[in-house]
């Protein structure tokens, strides 16, 4: 993989998300879980602009919904991760979970 | 909430319309839209659009970092007496002024120009194949946009006598009375545009970085 092709932190948790929310990943959802879990309160333009960058790299794809009332008649883009995602995340995880193990200061839960 | 609040502000609503580009505009103007309706605040409104404006310009500079250094290379080429004596050196040697009228005016007016965005073109020919953007007819088009637009600024100033004044000694030369920093703003601008308008380069970006993804 090349330097283009590794996640940023936002691009990961964006990125996992989307793959959490399945079929229902769209802006608003993936700002809520994002606050909900991780505790992060993100714009939604910054949201939308790791989901570019991650369609750009082919890590997500994205579809049109039918536009919606509540919304003032704008339609859903619906996100999903696609199998070059998913790799990437496996990649990331495995990448991690190397440099996490085996450093004697972060064993255990408190710091 | 009465309809005028539960209506998002106009203006905040034009302003991403206008400054985020992309196919997503529409979806992320729903988002907010569909934020607002469930309680948030108009002051909330304003920041996510400002935070949503603010990111889709940084991107969309980061993206065409090479289209700046053609505009300050091309700018700073335009002051290099070098360049100015090559054009001199070619009418002198081609017999330019033989032409017939306007030509030879239009290649006395503009050979300089010229010259100095063709050799600007190497920076940009550089940038894009970094980017791994480049494409002959990106340059062939910035260099030709880029002559029509100073061209275009050269003749339009004749339109406004009062911007101009007398050179003490040479009575067929004129200075612009326009402060140094404003027409240096407004040459980066003329070199800025030619290659925003002569480089659409943003799809090749995003294919190169699809076939990275892919590898």
């Amino acid at each position: 993989m090349t330097r283009r092709g590794y996640l940023g932190e936002m691009e990961l948790m964006v990125l996992l998300a989307v793959v959490r929310l399945g079929d229902e990943a769209y802006g608003v959802p993936v700002s809520k879980e994002l606050l909900i879990l991780a505790k992060r309160e993100v714009s939604v333009g910054s949201i939308y602009a790791a989901l570019e960058r991650l369609e750009r790299k082919g890590f997500v794809s994205s579809s049109v919904g039918d536009p919606t009332p509540e919304r003032g008649g704008r339609a859903k883009r619906y996100f999903r991760a696609t199998p070059n995602g998913v790799r990437a995340l496996k990649t990331t995880r495995a990448a991690l979970t190397k440099l996490w193990s085996g450093i004697p200061l972060l064993k255990g839960g408190n710091l | 909430m009465t309809g005028k609040e539960s209506s998002p502000p106009g203006l905040a609503l034009w302003l991403l319309r206008h400054t985020c580009p992309g196919e997503h505009k529409e979806a992320l103007a729903g988002d907010l839209v569909e934020r607002f309706r469930e309680g948030q605040t108009r002051s909330w409104f304003w920041k996510q659009v400002f935070i949503a404006s603010t990111v889709s310009v940084v991107g969309s500079i980061r993206r065409r970092w090479p289209l700046f250094c053609y505009a300050i290379a091309g700018t700073i080429a335009m002051g290099f007496e070098p360049l100015r004596q090559v054009s001199a050196s070619l009418h002198s040697l081609l017999h330019w002024s033989d032409l017939p009228w306007p030509w030879s005016q239009l290649i006395f007016e503009l050979s300089s120009p010229a010259i100095v965005a063709l050799t600007s073109l190497s920076i940009l020919a550089v940038g894009l194949e970094i980017t791994r953007s480049f494409r002959w007819a990106y340059l062939l088009r910035t260099w030709i946009i880029n002559l029509t637009l100073i061209a275009i600024g050269h003749y339009s100033i004749d339109m406004f006598p009062w911007l101009l004044r007398s050179v003490p000694g040479d009575p067929y030369h004129k200075a612009l009375i326009v402060p140094g920093a404003m027409q240096i703003s407004l040459l980066v601008s003329t070199f800025l545009v030619a290659a925003w308008l002569g480089c659409p380069m943003v799809e090749h970006v995003d294919k190169s970085e699809r076939r990275t993804a892919e590898r």
